[in-house]
């Protein structure tokens, strides 16, 4: 080092403003959790207003639906598919579906990413409830995803072609149950996330799990045509339900005892599992 | 303000943190002073609330860290090694979020973010995403986060590590305006210069223990490595140069050979003394320079390993 190491003359300005007068500090009043939701939601989705962020998001579901619908669409000649649906309606619900799983993902991802950034130490260091901030992100990621969702549909509509016996009714109904499903895989995700902690692991465990889930189900092609081991598994894919309960609403053939167990597996999914994950999170530092 | 009473933190087999305690009073700054891995974060998670001890007691204004944790975050501020903070969001945005989680008004909490924005030279800056700003300014805002609720008790951990000396000076001036104000201040760092610079006084960390406490004198005291070194321009001035260094009660040595004088100092108004007896002698010379200890002279005068990451490597 060089001679400056004396100190310089103390700064002028007034110190006061920089936190307050020594003894009776000014202290903000405390939150309750429904505030630390909102501002913590309102955190991630203001975040999301760089196009740059937004528009993979968008895109990569419509892109996958281009390359989808026009790759398969001979499945639609096949002996075990449906007679009289045409492939873009039996094919957009599940993809709704998929979405879902791949938006799950992105939540346990940015979780990781957040957990080393040092964000989230800064959060927790803070007199808040730890679980708020996973909640903030569940119900961000679950608007988000939402959104997502109406984008496809309009999209399928007016690109595609996409126009179920079920209307509108039916393919809102198949909305709400992929946008229950993202919400309860966003808890899963965020559930690893809190245990595997670094990105460059949760990256590829996710990958995978998402990828099992997404191509052993019936999303793509008609279970009866899948080998006897993968089939069997296919069926007890709760993927596999979803999309049942999704296809049966936009396709206007509802199956209500789907429909429900599907919504009921999910939230039970989320009553044990985020427990877990914020007691998880909580540890994680 | 902060009381730490035999603090052990254990990793599975590693040791983290052994049997350390210390008391930070009121209004003062500590500096926790360690290379990587000698476990200065490990303690810095433990008082601000983010990890458990394994075995002691550690107490912030008089709360336990561990049985009234809720408490404790009301009163502290954590800045990390990383600047923790959102960086998609415009840096005005990331004080107001802040604020807002600790219960400001919407106008509470812009006012408060407008203000810190003043005081850390960023109000030109606010608007812009922070990943769009430069490290130092990443630190002024991380730094100026963790003082939106008015803290009385600030963590700094290496606050400055790989900024450049201005951006580090100015986050220096920052920390003593804190100080001015009463709040007291938990600052880690592998420099000793700015342990020096900043704190009252001064722990070394190694290896998760402590290995010397005091204040920057006594340490100083202990090390004893500040010199002067003097390049010379001629190898035929070193003989007149070193004769009168040694007439002003100095005692340069050099290599046989050597440009390079080396003169133990006591302090840096020494320099002077050198500079006089340098000007004396009619010396041309081609540098100077004022030289203070470094942590690995510490670790050194206290018959300390230098390299301690094999033992303990999980503090960051």
């Amino acid at each position: 080092m060089s001679i400056a190491t004396e100190r310089p003359n103390p700064p002028e300005a007034d110190p006061a403003a920089a936190a307050g007068p020594p003894r009776e500090r000014q202290r903000f009043s405390g939150s309750g959790p429904l505030r630390q939701i909102q501002v913590l939601s309102g955190r991630s989705l203001r975040a999301l207003r760089e196009p740059a962020l937004v528009l993979p998001g968008v895109l990569e579901p419509i892109l996958m639906l281009t390359v989808f619908s026009q790759v398969f669409r001979s499945v639609s000649q096949a002996q075990s598919f449906p007679a009289g649906v045409s492939y873009i309606d039996y094919l957009l619900p599940a993809f709704l579906i998929t979405s879902a799983v791949s938006a799950g993902l992105k939540s346990g991802v940015a979780l990781t990413t957040e957990l080393n950034n040092g964000i989230i130490s800064r959060f927790k260091s803070m007199p808040i409830h730890t679980g708020t901030i996973l909640i903030g992100r569940s119900v961000a990621d679950t608007v988000l995803n939402a959104v997502n969702m109406v984008v496809m549909l309009v999209a399928g509509a007016l690109v595609f072609g996409f126009d179920p016996e079920g209307g509108i009714l039916g393919s809102l109904g198949a909305l709400l149950v992929a946008v229950v499903l993202g919400w309860s895989l966003g808890w899963v995700f965020m559930a690893l996330s809190a245990w595997l902690r670094k990105p460059e692991a949760m990256q590829p465990v996710g990958g995978m799990v998402n990828m099992v889930l997404l191509f052993a189900s019936n999303a793509f092609v008609p279970t009866d045509g899948l080998p006897s081991w993968l089939r069997a598994f296919a069926e007890v894919n709760p993927m596999s339900h979803a999309i049942t309960a999704a296809r049966s609403l936009a396709l206007g053939e509802p199956r209500p005892g789907t429909v429900l167990m599907t919504l009921g597996i999910c939230t039970v999914m989320v009553a044990v599992i985020a427990p877990l994950a914020i007691r998880n999170f909580r540890k994680a530092s | 303000m902060i009381d730490v009473s035999h603090i052990s933190k254990r990793f599975g087999s590693m040791t983290a943190l052994d049997d350390i305690s210390l008391t930070v009073p009121r209004g003062s700054v500590l500096g926790l002073l360690g290379h990587n891995g000698a476990g200065k974060t490990t303690l810095v998670s433990i008082l601000s609330t983010l990890s458990r001890p394994t075995s002691g007691r550690a107490r912030v204004a008089g709360l336990d860290v561990v049985t009234r944790g809720e408490q404790v975050r009301r009163l502290i501020g954590l800045t990390g090694q990383y600047a923790a903070v959102d960086e998609t969001l415009p840096g005005r945005h990331n004080l107001i979020l802040i604020a807002r989680l600790l219960g400001a008004t919407r106008a509470e909490a812009a006012a408060r973010a407008d203000e810190l924005l003043a005081l850390f030279d960023l109000t030109d800056a606010g608007h812009r995403n922070a990943k769009n700003y430069s490290g130092g300014m990443r630190r002024r805002l991380d730094l100026a986060a963790s003082l939106v609720g008015r803290p009385e008790v600030i963590f700094l951990d290496e606050p400055t590590t790989g900024l450049d000396p201005a951006a580090r000076r100015q986050l220096w001036e920052i920390v003593e305006r804190l100080v001015k104000d009463g709040t007291t201040v938990l600052l880690t760092t592998q420099y000793l210069e700015e342990a020096d610079y900043l704190a009252d006084s001064i722990t070394v960390l190694a290896a998760g223990r402590i290995i010397a406490s005091g204040t920057a004198a006594e340490l100083k005291e202990r090390v004893g490595r500040r010199s002067v070194s003097v390049t010379l321009r001629r190898a035929e001035d070193r003989a007149r140069t070193v004769e009168a260094l040694r007439r002003a009660a100095l005692a340069p040595s050099h290599e046989e050979d050597g440009l390079l004088l080396t003169i133990p100092v006591a302090d840096s108004t020494d320099v002077a003394v050198v500079v006089r007896a340098v000007d004396e002698a009619g010396t041309d010379i081609a540098g100077l320079a004022f030289s203070e200890p470094t942590l690995d002279d510490v670790y050194m005068a206290l018959n300390h390993p230098t390299t301690t990451d094999s033992e303990a490597g999980t503090s960051s």
